[in-house]
């Protein structure tokens, strides 16, 4: 008789572990109101009012988010995400990788400044960090409509919070599909996998950790902007003359850049061209095969990057990018020489 | 009153014999009435101390009391025999119980758990164990023109390894500078110094040798 009491304080015990044991990870959100001013014309439940809201909510929050980048073959990679709108209404932006020796980009409006080891520091003009995301999702969020559909697809709890998710699939399903996790309350990022044919997952980002306040964090006031290297710059590429012609290029994907490149590993001269969508980034060589430069037709793929090179005409084509195998073949198949 | 008890005394005094018929009307009496009943039961204690015969064990009779006490005792109900009485049973029903309610506890951790399996299956077991754990190039694609014979020179398979490794580079490097409209060939950047501290491909695994 005396035991029912004490089984009962023991389970509840228990069960009060297991719910701190599922409990989120430490995820913590400090209550922001969200940021409304965007021109978000989108019916408030449409997949694309989604986008617009996390692309204002990425730009305008002050927010620091600790992810998780899987890819297979290699190990996880750590990054803290930590960004701030200061009174100016400029934007900070600092990206971290956590393991290893490290690298640190920070922005500053549009002034990129990446610190890696056994390279000196330097700078680019961008309003981007060239990190683990899609280069576009955030800063054009209209962009990939062209080239994707978006669905929603329900809610569901991620990193301890509620979350839309949100599938994203290439409308001529050339590419491979995203599904991103936002959070319902902000509109932030807090999952994304990229996924192939067969919905296996080639590549994930997930945010352990969350914080939106309503002050900058305190990194950005300890950095001195004249104390940043000094941005290289380029000369704008003089229009090329190429011989040859990419036939097919998939929906909504356009070439952002073309020239020809002396490659620093092997010294050769390619033509290289860069297509986009906005998610996902191909570079395609040109190689002009002269006698000794025979090779074999590889594909196959490095972590999560397909790698493509075919000999094909009088070139060696290579391509490389998150794209479906049978897309870059296509695509390689398809250069053909200008008459 | 008195005279019953003298009658009784000397009945069990063994002076009382003369006298057959009050003897069997004080028989009859002593049958017929509990005090002379107590009266007689005692008058033989006393007869026998008196004696020196009383026996070692005095064996008082308690039948009554134990059936006044009976009578006094709250009726209490024998439990009907159930499956639960069976030995194994009954010792197995309260631990159980006891159990139960950390079972229900594990059930909702399982369920949990078992959520938490289900809703990451397709995403996180099945691809990084598909994939295997193999850097460089794998055959794991719908292969274009797999033509990966043995008989290609040791030397043009290096030099495709070293030219892959090359483009792999590359690429990266452009991804870091996608925002920049590169020159011509070499640029500002220390190109050459750029090492990418990201796992390199590395091919010296999968190329046939």
């Amino acid at each position: 008789m005396l035991k029912t009491p004490r089984n009962k304080i023991s389970s509840r015990v228990v069960l009060t572990l297991l719910i701190y044991i599922f409990l989120p990870l430490q995820v913590s959100a400090q209550e922001e109101p969200t940021n409304n001013t965007s021109s978000n014309s989108y019916p408030s439940d449409s997949a694309q009012a989604w986008l617009v809201k996390m692309s204002d909510a990425v730009k305008s929050l002050n927010y620091s988010i600790s992810f998780i980048l899987l890819k297979p073959g290699v190990d996880s990679q750590p990054y803290l995400w930590r960004h701030g709108v200061n009174e100016d209404g400029i934007e900070m932006e600092q990206l971290n990788l956590l393991n290893g020796p490290g690298r640190e980009v920070v922005r500053i409006g549009n002034k990129v400044s990446y610190f890696e080891p056994n390279v000196p520091p330097y700078s680019l003009q961008s309003s981007i960090i060239n990190g683990p995301f899609p280069s576009e999702i955030f800063q054009r969020p209209e962009k990939l409509m062209q080239s994707y559909e978006f669905i929603m697809v329900g809610r569901s709890r991620i990193s301890g919070r509620s979350a839309q998710q949100i599938r994203i699939i290439s409308k001529d399903k050339s590419r491979f599909g995203f599904n991103v996790w936002l959070d319902q309350e902000t509109g932030l990022l807090l999952k994304m996998n990229m996924f192939g044919h067969e919905a296996q997952l080639l590549e994930q980002i997930q945010i352990t950790g969350l914080q939106v306040t309503k002050e900058p964090d305190p990194f950005f006031a300890k950095i001195e902007p004249e104390m940043l290297p000094d941005v290289v710059s380029f000369s704008p590429s003089a229009p090329l003359n190429s011989l040859w012609t990419i036939g097919y290029i998939p929906t909504g994907m356009t070439i952002v850049k073309r020239d020809f490149r002396r490659l620093s590993g092997s010294g050769e001269v390619v033509e290289y061209i860069m297509l986009s969508d906005g998610l996902v980034d191909v570079s395609v060589y040109l190689q002009k095969r002269d006698g000794n430069t025979s090779q074999e037709n590889l594909v196959g793929t490095v972590q999560s990057d397909t790698l493509l090179t075919i000999e094909h005409g009088e070139l060696n084509i290579t391509i490389i990018g998150k794209l479906p195998a049978a897309t870059a073949n296509a695509i390689a198949k398809s250069v053909r020489r200008n008459n | 009153m008195s005279q019953k008890f003298e009658n009784l005394s000397a009945l069990v005094d063994g002076e009382h014999d003369a006298l057959t018929s009050s003897n069997s009307n004080v028989l009859d009496a002593v049958k017929n009435d509990a005090d002379l009943k107590l009266k007689w039961v005692s008058y033989h204690l006393i007869r026998d101390g008196l004696r020196k015969e009383l026996p070692v064990n005095i064996n008082f009779d308690i039948a009554d009391k134990v059936a006044q006490a009976l009578e006094s005792e709250p009726a209490i109900l024998a439990p009907k025999k159930t499956w639960r009485d069976l030995p194994l049973v009954g010792s197995v029903v309260p631990f159980a119980k006891q159990g139960g309610q950390m079972a229900i506890a594990a059930s909702v951790a399982v369920a949990m758990i078992i959520g938490v399996q289900q809703f990451n299956q397709s995403d996180v077991d099945q691809p990084f164990n598909a994939a295997p754990p193999i850097p460089g190039i794998q055959g794991g694609l719908s292969p274009v023109s797999f033509d990966q014979t043995r008989d290609i020179p040791n030397s043009s398979a290096v030099e495709q390894r070293r030219r892959i490794n090359a483009y792999m580079t590359d690429h990266k490097q452009q991804l870091r500078f996608k925002t920049i409209q590169l020159s011509n060939g070499e640029s500002v950047i220390p190109d050459q110094n750029i090492k990418n501290e990201e796992a390199q491909p590395d091919i010296v695994e999968n190329t046939p040798q």
